[in-house]
């Protein structure tokens, strides 16, 4: 699968400031890739160099093979979400939704409009002007033109933020019905949405990029599971014995074992099912199994 | 969609939303509040001096003849002084009413800051609110750019058509011997001169809000500009260019020599009144000079947007 997006020694200095330093990181097309981190991590900024809003100091990006700078070569191939646009507040969504169909070359631009509207439930709207929309809907018009057209590369940033739970849910399922269609770019404070859509990630702190690879790896669902204990004692030595793990340990309090494993030596499945048969042979009892980490966990293991 | 598309589809979409929001229809008002009220001001002195010539007239033994051709030497002198020295110019422009004259002035002197309240805030209220993010994806910046200066023109074209209709409308009312061949080529001639004097004017204004993200500095910086270019050619005015060919007892005489004078051509506002020239050369010499500072201006807005972050 080859890249959709490129970032090779990226670097965005306001002044003194590194908003982002040196990051080099990789999207395969028709991932959804999620941009992780605390808040002045260097999401934005990294996110709005790859839109082409603001010039890297330093490094290239290379959004479907061109520079996102470059003028006009973006056009009709990338829908964007920005966070903190404001959608010009006299224009009638309807109106406005056309316009950008027109300026994006959609042939039948109104038409997409109307459709792009209806996908976040707001055909309703057509003729309010944007300024009179509240946070959510905005968000949700912001949403729709983004999604206009189809483009092979939709950028979001932190597109349920502000939203009610159910129409964040309803936003999750748009971009899972990206997933395959479009290379999908989300940067959100929300790590259990994130870890829920995404297929990769990158976690950002300081403007460093702290670690990129696929969900399952960052958070070690290839590696490590934990079992939850409800009674009994795990028998530690000879679970380390069982093929493929490497390590068992107990945590808090003897309530958690977590296990560690080598997916080379024994998959994911295979290394759950001896481990969970040797405790039930045990009398040991179990309340859950999870695979790896809390994504939620990670981040704050590293940053 | 070539570049030509682009600036059409901005053009377009801008013209259609400033003609449905106030601020057009309250510049519009404002402008012709202004105009009126120039109107009604000259005209009523106009009026009382007409009045008064008539009087005299009727009340003295003066002869008509020599009364009317001083009259016309008093009208030139005004003109003159309101317009320029330039014999040619002034014998051409007594050929409209005086009231007309002056208003179109005027209304040539408060325009460039009606240019700049009008279009302030066409990109610096697109980047502040960072609405522009939701463009520059889908067109050039340049195309951004002159989409937006080409939508400030139109809006102007139209409203400086509708105001020097009646300027000419009232004029042509208030001077029975102003004919209606005349007061057409005088809606002509006003019409062209006022919309080649603006062009310079908007692309500063488009300049200007291209600079910065804060409509307000924006307009301020506009409105300093404007200032600056007055004001290096009313500097330039007061000294003649050293070596110079002067008619002995003229007012150039009276000037000093001075380099200063060479400033006239650092500024856009010099060739302002070359536009209503009846010469073919002074008219399109001053038309090439306004549509240069246009072009330049429009080429430091290009410039500016296209290597700004946003």
């Amino acid at each position: 699968m080859t890249a959709a997006i490129e970032l090779k020694g990226l670097s965005k200095h306001f002044g003194a400031k590194r908003a982002v330093n040196d990051v080099t990181l990789e999207v395969k097309e028709g991932d959804c890739y999620g941009l992780i981190g605390p808040n002045g991590a260097g999401k934005t900024t990294t996110f709005s160099m790859m839109c082409g809003y603001l010039f890297p100091t330093a490094g290239t990006v290379r959004v479907l093979g061109h520079d996102p700078a470059e003028p006009g070569v973006l056009k009709g191939k990338v829908g964007v979400l920005p966070q903190d646009a404001i959608l010009p507040p006299t224009w009638p969504v309807g109106a406005l939704l056309t316009y950008y169909g027109r300026l994006s070359n959609l042939s039948e631009p109104e038409k997409e409009a109307r459709t792009a509207l209806d996908r976040v439930a707001l055909p309703e709207t057509w003729a309010v002007p944007a300024g009179s929309l509240s946070h959510g809907m905005a968000k949700r018009v912001s949403m729709a033109q983004a999604l206009m057209g189809a483009p092979p590369v939709v950028f979001l940033d932190e597109p349920t933020a502000g939203l009610d739970p159910k129409i964040a849910a309803a936003v999750r399922q748009i971009i899972r019905e990206l997933k395959g269609k479009s290379t999908v770019v989300v940067s959100s404070h929300n790590l259990q949405e994130l870890e829920e859509l995404c297929d990769a990630t990158a976690i950002l702190d300081k403007g460093v990029l702290v670690t990129a690879g696929t969900v399952s790896d960052i958070t070690g669902q290839t590696a490590e599971f934990r079992v939850q204990i409800a009674k009994g004692s795990p028998p530690l030595e000879e679970i380390r014995l069982l093929t493929g793990i490497k390590t068992a340990q107990l945590e808090a309090k003897g309530q958690v074992l977590v296990v560690h494993f080598d997916s080379s030596k024994a998959a994911p499945e295979e290394a759950i099912t001896a481990t969970v048969g040797l405790l039930a042979q045990r009398g040991v009892l179990i309340l859950a199994v999870s695979r790896g980490k809390r994504l939620e966990e990670r981040v704050l293991q590293l940053t | 969609m070539d570049d030509i598309g682009e600036i059409r589809e901005i053009w377009r979409g801008e013209v259609g939303r400033a003609l449905k929001s106030g601020r057009v229809v309250a510049l519009l008002v404002l402008f012709m509040l202004f105009t009126g009220l120039a109107l009604a001001g000259i005209g009523a002195v106009n009026y009382m001096v007409s009045k008064q010539e008539e009087q005299t007239l009727s009340n003295s033994q003066i002869d008509k003849a020599q009364l009317a051709k001083a009259d016309e030497a008093t009208r030139k002198r005004f003109v003159g002084l309101v317009f320029s020295n330039d014999e040619e110019l002034t014998d051409a422009l007594s050929a409209m009413p005086l009231l007309l004259l002056v208003v179109f002035k005027l209304a040539t002197v408060f325009l460039p800051l009606f240019v700049a309240l009008m279009g302030f805030d066409q990109i610096s209220g697109e980047i502040g609110p960072r609405s522009i993010r939701f463009l520059v994806l889908r067109v050039k910046r340049s195309s951004i750019v002159m989409g937006k200066f080409v939508s400030q023109a139109t809006l102007l074209a139209g409203l400086m058509a509708i105001s020097t209709v009646v300027m000419v409308l009232v004029a042509k009312l208030l001077n029975s011997d102003f004919g209606w061949g005349s007061a057409f080529v005088a809606l002509g001639k006003l019409l062209v001169a006022g919309l080649v004097s603006v062009i310079a004017y908007e692309a500063l204004t488009t300049l200007c809000s291209a600079l910065t993200r804060q409509s307000g500095v924006s307009l301020l910086l506009n409105v300093g500009l404007m200032f600056v270019i007055w004001f290096v050619s009313l500097i330039s005015t007061f000294y003649r260019i050293p070596g110079a060919d002067v008619e002995f007892g003229s007012l150039e005489s009276l000037k000093s020599e001075s380099y200063a004078a060479y400033l006239k051509y650092a500024s856009v506002w010099t060739y302002n009144q070359d536009l209503l020239h009846p010469s073919a050369t002074r008219f399109l010499s001053a038309t090439m000079v306004h549509l240069g500072y246009g072009l330049v201006f429009l080429g430091l807005a290009h410039l500016v947007l296209r290597r700004r972050d946003i």
